[in-house]
């Protein structure tokens, strides 16, 4: 039975990690270093080890006797780009890089016990100058996180598409386009936290925690623990959110550490502050560039500097460095582009690593093209819904093959915006903002069009692409399904069972759908991948035991196979309604009575007789087309009307609207849901949220009360419509979805505050638009500065 | 406390723990242990500020669980006053009748506090004596001019509430005083009082300038008037010069445009995490403008 | 320091001795083992760990056990044993309130709370009286229905 999650507390069945207990578990608490960037003199953990209750206390002097540096999560330097791993273990060794970067772990009987003894932890740093902001680091002087690589820069890539001189040769205008995102990350309400047992019978390492990718943590951890993959095992609990900063793993590999030093099961539970201050940060991006556009509004080329600040490093403990691949791949977005080029820079900095979030890459150069519309139509003074109609790939021209490489599976742009702004009655807001000025009040509407390409497979990285999913039916008659999509929250299990049921003719209340652990190949519920990847090798896999399934049916019911039929938990015959039989019949007859011995000999030499499958899938797509990263590309529209509060810099709300098109849909509760949460997010980063660090690289905003999410009163009422262009792709005609909610909904809201501010000549080219910096626009514009101080 | 370390979550410290069950004996306990105390009420700054390292205290010191007092649990109105005991729930000042009649500006202001969950636990004692400089709680209590009554275990004093603060978490309590009343003449609450609160979000958030304006006008005309500032200063304030120089003037445009420049200068505002000074002084003017406007249309 | 206190935790009296420093949360997770009860920021900003303390929703993170002695406390493994839960519990899980779980039991005691309690229940009330339970997951628009729909129904 596939249970809610308030079901499954509700019956006593929710495991989160906080909640999983095991006889005679020992607490591992970790402490970090107040420094952003220092070197570690000496650590003195004499007095922590002596207090009462402690096991074991770590420092990373110990750590390199017993482990390996953590894996890359990708490296490129294979195809020759410039890309840097730096040796990185999960707690400092002579140097760290950032506020609160773990130095020691402290393994006691009780949490209390741990975190009483870490007090006794004295750390003599010899402070290092800092460096915190990605173009600071980029300067020759800066100070430097690797000496070894004389510079800041940890990976550099140019993309060119096209033929970009030619294109702005040939351009009526060309226009200075510059965008930055502050810092922002996910932190779900659950933290991180894993509990590890080392068994020493079997010599087996078993994880169970907040793995929102079961397979890759398993990767990591052997890597690094020098264990043979076969004796590690990753189990996914119940998650409460990740977002995708639940990726990676690299405190683990310290807990599975005291496991096995200790002998002892070890948990690791962070609470959120924690999980602020060293978790995966994300944004913090920086573009510059120019965009070619001809007279009549077509856009023709973007050249631009993307900088992307990594944090203390992208590829040991966070997987995002080649996010700069997508961020300057999905640019072109929704539109005909006929070059693109883009010098992109990963850059260190002392603050806390760069990993994922709901969007990774692509997010990046969408908002950045949306941003481009927007200002090409001020320019221009075209209207900003009609420069991007104008520039749209048409419904008929799909699979359209973009620039960057990516094929577009299907779309329709032109139905899902025309909609939108239908349904936003954006006429009317025009009208009602020239009436509202009148009166010095100043609402604006925004724009903003999204495709989210999704379904991953990256060679040289973690995110290959693989993926398994496996069926059986039991004796007992349930439908038991493993894949890599692990639940986090985004309603992978209902949507698997809803597949499954609808395939298989299994009712929804006989399936039961795993956990997912590292037995399953795959790279888990990440870039929304979910219902492209792991949803298609479960509809494969499900289509093969059907097949199987109606060859047995056919023989004990003594019916032709192409007269089976199966459906509400029964396989029979359209002939004759008597042959019918339960899923726990079939089972029990193949399985024991008779059992396989007693099915037809065509059967029995075919060996298609055990109802188990295991199946795999890859993305035809990125296999015909060997340039498309991505499988497939939802699209969808937000239109939002603000009024903006020009004496406060109070942001409200008035209409959204959020038209989407996922392809096929599976089940539009739990796609709603997943709309209606990232369109909250993206709001919270268009207008409060914001990770901000001090010049020393202190970090200033370290819990919930400082890194502001929206709360109920802050999420507005949000209208969704749905259109489905299927996607030729997958096994399901669903795409993968998830991420366009949040990219698109931070560019509207931008866009529409900018539109509200029009009057007054502000153009906004960072987020957060806070109260105060859109205060500071206005003021500086009033003050004559020609250039918005941002 | 260990300052040298960045740790999550920090122990709670073992404290030696009383729960007096009248206000004689929590006056008691203080005196006995002055400074190596801490007092316990909702508990919604004190227990935050164990677990973020901001507070240390060694197991030799003394928790003093004021919850149990409960005859300074009230809210009465006597002889033309609002009385308010310390330990009352900020939810039950918001909720009660007797407020939302007579002063319900107080009640405005403190739906704006925290969240539900935390207005069922902070009391308004412990709200005013954490004294932190954008007490919400506070600023419509100094617009009304309120007094408070502390004590030791010998005797009571009343102080006005404008003389309370002294500094960031700083208040005039000697270490053997207890804050046990807030105390609101109603004669101060004859005119219109109105409450502002800017934040970063729409909700359960920390004022960046909050603002409480007290008018007792005739006609248009200002025959008395109080302006309260949050988070502007070093502790909640009051905006002399503007209060001053608003005095017998009709509100009308210039003269609330002036006075909200004039409070805008008066303030002494920091730059924080939150905003910066020069935010929080335009946000003063701005915020004083709009309850005059509003109280003059009233 | 230890102390021995009494707690009235969903209608069962549990005489427990607890260390002067364990908060409510700690003590009702670990020592009563109600897991419902959760944990994230431990600080008072997140409601993850909201119970009814007399009747009225709190973050048992910041309350003492030992001060708690005496008092009335409920859980979401109390609550769901009353009648008159059951149709809000419904409606989460009709309207798709819950995504991850991780903040619905704070969340659904307030809500309930909301529905058993406000004076007014309509879509502004339910926000503000929600602002201290933070979601990450469901953007709140179908924790806002399912309060509003449980309401409708109770009627």
């Amino acid at each position: 039975m596939i249970h809610d999650k308030l079901t499954k507390t509700l019956i006593g069945e929710s495991v989160y990690t906080d909640d999983f207990e095991y006889p005679n578990m020992a607490y591992c608490v970790f402490v970090g270093s107040t420094q952003a960037h220092a070197r570690i003199k000496e650590i003195d953990v004499s007095g922590a080890m002596q207090a009462p209750g402690v096991l074991k206390v770590l420092t990373g002097k110990d750590l390199i006797q017993y482990m390996d540096p953590l894996p890359a999560t990708s490296d490129f330097s294979v195809v020759g780009w410039h890309w840097r791993v730096p040796k990185v273990y999960p707690l400092a060794v002579e140097k760290v890089g950032f506020y609160g970067e773990p130095v020691a772990a402290v393994i006691a009987e009780t949490e209390y016990a741990a975190r009483a003894a870490a007090e006794l932890i004295q750390i003599d740093y010899e402070v290092l100058p800092a460096v915190v902001d990605a173009k600071h680091a980029m300067q020759p002087d800066a100070p430097l996180l690797y000496e070894e690589w004389g510079d800041n820069v940890q990976v550099h890539v140019t993309f060119e598409w096209g033929d970009i001189d030619s294109v702005f040769s040939e351009a009526d205008r060309v226009l200075k386009v510059s965008w930055q995102e502050g810092r922002v990350s996910g932190f779900p309400i659950e933290p991180r936290g894993c509990v590890a047992l080392y068994d020493k019978n079997t010599k087996e390492l078993t994880m169970w925690g907040t793995y929102q990718t079961p397979y890759i943590a398993q990767r990591c951890i052997s890597t690094t623990l020098r264990l043979p993959r076969s004796k590690v095992k990753v189990i996914a609990l119940d998650i409460g959110g990740a977002f995708g900063n639940k990726i990676n793993s690299w405190k683990d590999t310290v807990v599975a550490l005291g496991s096995i030093l200790t002998g002892r099961p070890v948990k690791w539970f962070e609470n959120t502050r924690e999980f602020i201050v060293t978790g995966p940060h994300q944004r913090d991006t920086i573009w510059e560039g120019e965009v070619a556009v001809t007279n009549g509004g077509k856009v023709l080329g973007v050249r631009a500097k993307y900088i992307q600040d990594l944090g203390v490093e992208s590829t040991n403990r966070g997987a995002a460095a080649m996010s700069i691949v997508p961020a300057c791949a999905a640019i072109p977005n929704a539109y005909r582009l006929k070059a693109l080029k883009v010098d992109a820079y990963g850059v260190v900095t002392n603050k806390s690593f760069f990993c994922a979030y709901r969007g990774y890459g692509k997010d990046k150069g969408v908002k950045f093209m949306e941003r481009i519309m927007d200002w090409i139509a001020a320019e221009l003074k075209i209207d900003p819904a009609e420069i991007r109609k104008r520039n749209f790939i048409k419904a008929n021209e799909f699979p359209y093959k973009q620039i960057s490489g990516y094929v577009y599976d299907s779309g329709d742009y032109e139905k899902v915006f025309d909609e939108a702004i239908r349904m936003a009655d954006a006429e009317k807001w025009r009208q009602e903002q020239q009436t509202l000025q009148g009166s010095g009040r100043y609402i604006g509407i925004g724009y903003a069009f999204t495709v989210e390409p999704a379904g991953v497979t990256v060679a040289n990285c973690v995110f290959t692409g693989a993926t398994e999913a496996r069926i059986r039916i039991n004796e007992d008659g349930f439908v038991e399904v493993w894949s890599d999509r692990t639940e986090i929250g985004q309603g992978g299990n209902i949507t698997i069972g809803n597949v499954v049921s609808e395939i298989l003719g299994a009712n929804l209340e006989d399936i039961i759908v795993h956990n997912v652990t590292s037995d399953m190949v795959g790279s888990g519920p990440i870039s929304s991948r979910g219902a492209v990847y792991p949803l298609s090798a479960v509809a494969k896999a499900a289509r093969e035991l059907k097949a199987r399934v109606v060859k047995i049916a056919s023989f004990f019911l003594e019916e032709n196979e192409e007269n089976i039929s199966v459906g509400g938990g029964l396989i029979f015959s359209v002939k004759n309604k008597d042959k019918k039989m339960t899923f726990k019949d079939l089972a029990r007859r193949a399985y024991f009575s008779p059992g396989p011995r007693g099915l037809s000999e065509e059967l029995k030499l075919k060996g298609d007789i055990v109802l188990d499958v295991i199946a795999t899938w890859y993305s035809p797509n990125t296999a015909k087309n060997p340039t498309s990263t991505y499988t497939t590309f939802c699209s969808s529209a937000d239109v939002a009307v603000v009024e903006v509060d020009v004496e406060t810099g109070n942001v409200s709300i008035i209409k959204y609207v959020h038209v989407h098109d996922a392809g096929r849909i599976i089940n539009k509760q739990v796609i709603d849901g997943q709309l209606y949460g990232g369109i909250v997010q993206g709001i919270g980063e268009a207008l409060i949220e914001e990770i901000l660090y001090n010049e020393a690289g202190e970090l200033l905003t370290k819990t919930y009360a400082d890194f502001l999410m929206p709360t109920s009163v802050d999420a507005p009422g949000i209208l969704l419509k749905h259109v489905e262009t299927p996607s030729p792709f997958t096994e399901t005609g669903a795409k993968g979805m998830g991420e366009a909610p949040i990219i698109g909904s931070k560019a509207v809201i931008i866009s529409a505050i900018e539109d509200a501010l029009r009057p007054f000549k502000v153009r906004i080219d960072r987020a957060p638009a806070t109260k105060e910096r859109i205060c500071a626009w206005l003021s500086s514009r009033k003050n004559g500065d020609k250039e918005v101080k941002s | 406390m260990n300052q040298n370390i960045f740790l999550g979550l920090r122990n709670i410290p073992s404290l030696n723990y009383h729960r007096p069950g009248t206000l004689k004996e929590c006056l008691d306990l203080i005196r006995t242990f002055k400074s190596n105390s801490k007092i316990l009420a909702g508990g919604t700054d004190l227990i935050p500020a164990f677990r973020a390292g901001r507070l240390f205290m060694s197991q030799e010191g003394h928790l003093i669980d004021v919850n149990g007092v409960k005859e300074l649990d009230y809210i009465r109105e006597e002889q033309g006053t609002i009385k308010i005991g310390a330990l009352t729930r900020l939810a039950e000042v918001e909720s009660s009748q007797v407020i939302r009649k007579r002063v319900p500006v107080l009640g405005q202001a403190i739906a704006q506090m925290g969240s539900l969950q935390i207005r069922n636990l902070a009391t308004i004692g412990g709200n005013l004596c954490n004294a932190s400089p954008a007490a919400d709680s506070a600023i419509p209590l100094l617009a009304l001019d309120s007094i408070v009554k502390v004590a030791n275990s010998e005797r009571e004093r009343l102080i006005p509430l404008n003389d309370f603060f002294t500094g960031p978490g700083k208040t005039v309590l000697s270490d053997d005083e207890m804050l046990v009343e807030i105390q609101i003449p109603l004669s101060n609450a004859s005119g219109s009082c109105v409450f502002y609160k800017l934040g970063r979000r729409n909700a359960f958030t920390l004022s960046v300038v909050s603002i409480g304006v007290y008018v007792e006008k005739e006609g248009n005309r200002v025959r008395n008037a109080r302006i309260a500032l949050g988070a502007v200063a070093p502790t909640p304030m009051r905006a002399h010069n503007g209060e001053k120089y608003i005095m017998s003037k009709n509100l009308q445009r210039e003269v609330i445009e002036e006075t909200g420049r004039i409070v805008s200068e008066e303030t002494k505002p920091i730059s924080d995490v939150r905003a910066s000074a020069f935010y929080r002084r335009q946000m003063a003017f701005i915020l004083t403008k709009k309850a005059l406007n509003c109280i003059s249309y009233s | 320091m230890t102390v021995p206190i009494s707690l009235k935790v969903n209608s069962e009296v549990y005489k427990i001795d607890v260390g002067t420093n364990e908060t409510l949360l700690e003590v009702l997770r670990e020592k009563l083992k109600l897991k419902s009860v959760r944990r994230a920021c431990q600080e008072g900003d997140c409601g993850v760990c909201t119970v009814l303390l007399n009747g009225k929703p709190v973050n048992s993170c910041l309350v003492l056990a030992v001060s708690a002695d005496g008092c009335e406390i409920t859980t979401l493994e109390g609550l769901s044993q009353r009648e008159d839960f059951r149709a809000l519990a419904e409606s989460f899980v009709r309207n798709h309130a819950v995504q991850c779980g991780y903040c619905t039991p704070g969340m659904i005691i307030t809500a309930y709370y909301i529905l058993q309690s406000m004076d007014e229940v309509t879509e502004e009330t339910i926000k503000k009286g929600l602002e201290g339970n933070l979601c990450r997951c469901t953007g709140y628009a179908n924790i806002v229905s399912a309060v509003k729909d449980a309401y409708e129904q109770q009627k």
